[in-house]
């Protein structure tokens, strides 16, 4: 019996050598010829199968091809959506109007440039098939837009506004991409944070009123949220989120509420009604 | 966290740093506009316009996410039911290792495919409401399908002896005819639980008498191996699955050589060629 093992062991390794990449290309080569290779077994070939298989393989290569496109035009979109983001946070107080311009410019090249890429790629079932290939870059996207959004108007980038955007992108013959319901508020999510971050930047800033007005919004955003998320298909991602969410409100909260307790010891200092704060800053700095 | 925060507001207060000394000049605009001091909560603004739009937007999401999640249920539903149904069609063919005549496992196998394809028939009617949105919902009814499809090819293989094609798995699922298609990579899994059950059917057919049949499921599972390796794998599970099948693949070469050797397999004059060279 011993002996039998050690025997059977040795059939195993010519077949374990077969899986090699070199001998692929010879069973191929084999089925098709038909001829006097040396190992007539494989040669026996069905194909049937293979004609089948021929099909599959084209199938899944295509498929596979697709998904790097999307994939990548998925990063150049996160990539470049990350420059706006960015841009927009070069925000001071003289220069909103120029630093906004550019940042909506920036992103209308976006847009044009990389969105447009996934509009050709995500027609018919592919959009939710390979939906994982390019969340990310759409998530980013939804990101970008609605924080520029918000620096110029206050108010919250609606879905449809964003979607009837992207519709000049795609010509007639084709699906319009529109932006699911899912990526859209994952993306409004992470915009929370970038919102900390600009109403961080405000207060240092002396633009308190701005940071109360962020603080509201992004209060109102978490409430709205929390009653999505035990809604939402596979929110693990979301609660993650949410977690994240609350302590940019709370870090925003109290920001707004040390200017607010702390902001008033300095005006009596002063002794005067009409504070100035140039005066105090450089008293201050000058010892 | 929060020691962070303190650090990142306070400067701004004390307006220390360098940077915020150049932006000076700015401030007394805003802050002379009310007095800080005596900051009320009137201040906050009012849930405003803006937060009426968010909150018509964001009841609209409700509405759909809802929506989408009755679908699932339903569809779930129908999944459960596919599973039960699979359960039993694999209790039915489990038979084959007890060496029930294969014509006897056929026909209890058939009757639970029509209740397997009307299953898939309610299916394709869920998903008619929402156009495109096949793959949304897949994964709620994949693995059930990977099992049918596994099913259904060992049933197609034990009555012909052929590999079971996409075509043919659709066909007898009554899919295709929409949308609702059965997805490539699901039946290419599916074929390959099927090869897991291979070694087994060997060992026990062997066992019962059948010195031929080691053959036959060498001579089609090296068909089946070769044909795979034509596909261009992903690191997924397809690809997992695909590496097992070479270890069935040696167990069954193990089983041939076992009858081989001791001359109880049938003498074949073509195998015996292949076997010389």
């Amino acid at each position: 019996m011993f002996c039998l093992r050690g025997c059977s062991r040795l059939v195993c390794s010519s077949l374990l050598m077969a899986t090699k990449p070199h001998r692929l290309h010879q069973i191929v080569a084999g089925a098709t010829l038909q001829g006097s290779s040396k190992k007539p077994r494989t040669l026996m070939v069905d194909s049937a199968m293979q004609d089948g298989f021929a099909k599959y393989a084209e199938y899944l290569n295509e498929l596979n091809d697709k998904r790097e496109r999307i994939v990548k035009a998925s990063r150049d979109v996160t990539i470049n959506s990350k420059k706006v983001i960015f841009q927009v946070h070069r925000i001071s107080r003289g220069n909103k109007e120029e630093v906004l311009a550019t940042a909506e410019n920036d992103l209308a090249n976006v847009t044009k440039q990389y969105m447009s890429k996934l509009v050709k790629e995500l027609q018919g079932t592919d959009f939710w098939k390979l939906r994982r290939a390019y969340t990310f870059g759409v998530q980013e996207y939804v990101e970008a837009a609605t924080l520029c959004n918000f620096c110029k108007t206050g108010t919250l980038l609606n879905l449809s506004e964003i979607n009837a955007s992207l519709l000049p992108l795609s010509d007639p013959s084709m699906e319009p991409l529109q932006i699911n319901v899912l990526d859209y508020i994952l993306g409004i999510a992470d915009l929370t944070g970038e919102l900390m971050r600009l109403a961080i930047g405000r207060i240092s800033d002396g633009e308190v009123e701005y940071a109360k007005k962020i603080c509201s919004f992004v209060r109102d955003i978490y409430r709205e949220l929390t009653l999505l998320v035990p809604i939402m298909e596979d929110n693990a991602d979301m609660k993650k989120k949410m977690e994240t969410m609350l302590q940019s409100v709370v870090k925003i909260e109290n920001a707004c509420y040390s200017v607010h307790v702390r902001g008033s010891e300095y005006i009596p200092l002063l002794g005067t009604n009409d504070p100035d704060f140039s005066l105090f800053g450089a008293a201050d700095f000058e010892p | 966290m929060r020691s962070l925060l303190f650090r990142t507001a306070i400067p701004a207060l004390h307006l220390f740093s360098p940077k915020t000394l150049t932006l000076v000049p700015l401030l007394p605009r805003s802050f002379s506009s009310k007095s800080p001091p005596m900051a009320s909560p009137k201040d906050e603004p009012p849930a405003s316009s803006s937060s009426l739009s968010i909150e018509k937007q964001f009841e609209g999401f409700r509405a759909h996410l809802e929506d989408s999640n009755s679908l699932r249920d339903r569809i779930r539903a129908v999944a459960v039911e596919m599973e039960s149904v699979t359960r039993i069609l694999y209790s039915n063919l489990l038979l084959v290792h007890q060496s029930l005549p294969i014509s006897e496992v056929l026909e209890k196998a058939a009757r639970q495919i029509e209740v397997l394809k009307g299953h898939y028939g309610r299916l394709a009617e869920i998903l008619l409401e929402c156009p495109g949105q096949y793959y949304r919902y897949h994964g709620d009814w994949r693995s059930e399908t990977q099992t049918a499809v596994s099913l259904l090819a060992f049933l197609h293989w034990l009555e012909t002896g052929n590999l079971l094609k996409h075509e043919e798995a659709e066909k007898k699922l009554g899919l295709g005819v929409s949308e609702f298609g059965l997805d490539i990579e699901d039946y290419l899994i599916g074929i390959c639980f099927m090869s897991n059950e291979l070694p087994r059917y060997v060992v026990n057919q062997v066992t019962a008498g059948d010195y031929d049949s080691p053959r036959k499921v060498l001579k089609f599972l090296t068909d089946l191996h070769a044909a795979f390796r034509m596909l261009n794998l992903r690191n997924d599970f397809l690809r997992k699955k695909f590496d097992g099948m070479k270890y069935d693949l040696r167990r069954v070469e193990e089983v041939f050589y076992d009858v081989k050797i001791r001359g109880l397999a049938p003498v074949d004059t073509a195998e015996e060629h292949s076997m010389q060279t």
